[in-house]
């Protein structure tokens, strides 16, 4: 690998050619919080840290990936490049079917598809003023960054005045995974999450699909409790890593 | 990861499939770039919808 050549082939790719021959590929792609992220595929770790080198010299920092905390080889490279760890995020995977979880008095669900959008805005920018203020989305795991609101995507709670929680959906082939469960500040504690989850899982079932999965970030101890006490179990956890 | 062709491919997945936190199941199609340097190992690059 006496010929490597590190080159910029577009604003945000890079590639390690060796004789001609690609053996290395860089990308960074902005998420819609403006964040840049960062992806390298080598077949060397020396090429890797090459690379890496380029990138972090050419690119506005602060800078992001995203590694899985089993991949320590991947995740020592990064830190190796200068990297640190900004959070860990648990990955929760759930069966489908469960038993059925009664909603609170005066409270029913409304099915994905058919919320209607002018008080479902209202219910996301609540709750979104209410993360913003608390925890902060900076803290929440990429999946329920905002993005175009459409109904089909939320399964919503609802009392007899206004909606109260809601769900936000990736209707995947093979699995159901949940963004965002949320619920309004002034109606948290009556169970509201819980029977919420208990629905998408059954809606989940109804379509044919087996498992529901959800990220968490570590410290929301109240969706831990949330998903654990559904029977959810750990399938792994993605470190976020920075470099400022 | 047994290929079409019968050989097997030991292959691990790509930084953006990891970046964009797609999950990859038994018997999913994906298309894979196998290494210049060892034709047994791989990455995935893609995983086909159906």
């Amino acid at each position: 690998m006496n010929t490597l050549v590190i080159t910029r082939v577009a604003q945000r790719q890079w590639h390690a050619l060796d004789d001609d021959l690609v053996v290395g590929r860089g990308d960074a792609s902005p998420r819609p919080d403006g964040r840049l992220f960062l992806s390298i595929d080598t077949w060397h770790d020396s090429v890797f840290e090459r690379l890496a080198a380029a990138m972090l010299a050419a690119l506005p920092r602060p800078l992001y990936t995203v590694v899985d905390e089993a991949d320590l080889n991947l995740d020592t490279l990064w830190r190796q490049a200068g990297l640190t760890t900004r959070r860990r995020e648990w990955e929760y995977i759930m069966a489908s079917d469960s038993p059925p979880v009664p909603a609170p008095r005066g409270v029913t669900t409304v099915p994905t598809g058919t919320a209607q959008r002018r008080p479902l805005r209202r219910l996301d920018r609540t709750i979104s003023a209410e993360i913003e203020t608390s925890v902060g989305w900076d803290q929440m795991p990429a999946a329920v960054l905002s993005r175009p609101l459409h109904p089909a995507r939320y399964m919503v709670a609802a009392d007899s005045e206004a909606y109260v929680g809601l769900a936000r959906l990736a209707l995947l082939p093979k699995h159901t995974r949940i963004g965002l469960i949320a619920v309004r500040a002034d109606h948290r504690r009556r169970g509201i999450a819980r029977a919420l989850l208990a629905d998408v899982r059954r809606a989940t079932h109804e379509r044919g699909v087996a498992t529901v999965s959800a990220e968490v970030h570590e410290a929301n101890t109240a969706a831990i409790a949330l998903f654990e006490e559904a029977g959810a179990r750990r399938q792994g956890s993605n470190l976020e890593l920075v470099i400022r | 990861m047994p290929k079409t062709n019968g050989h097997a491919v030991l292959a691990h997945i790509s930084g953006k499939i990891r970046k964009n936190r797609i999950r990859i199941l038994p018997f999913d199609r994906v298309l894979v770039e196998l290494s210049p340097y060892d034709l047994t190992r791989g990455r995935i690059l893609y995983r086909y919808r159906n």
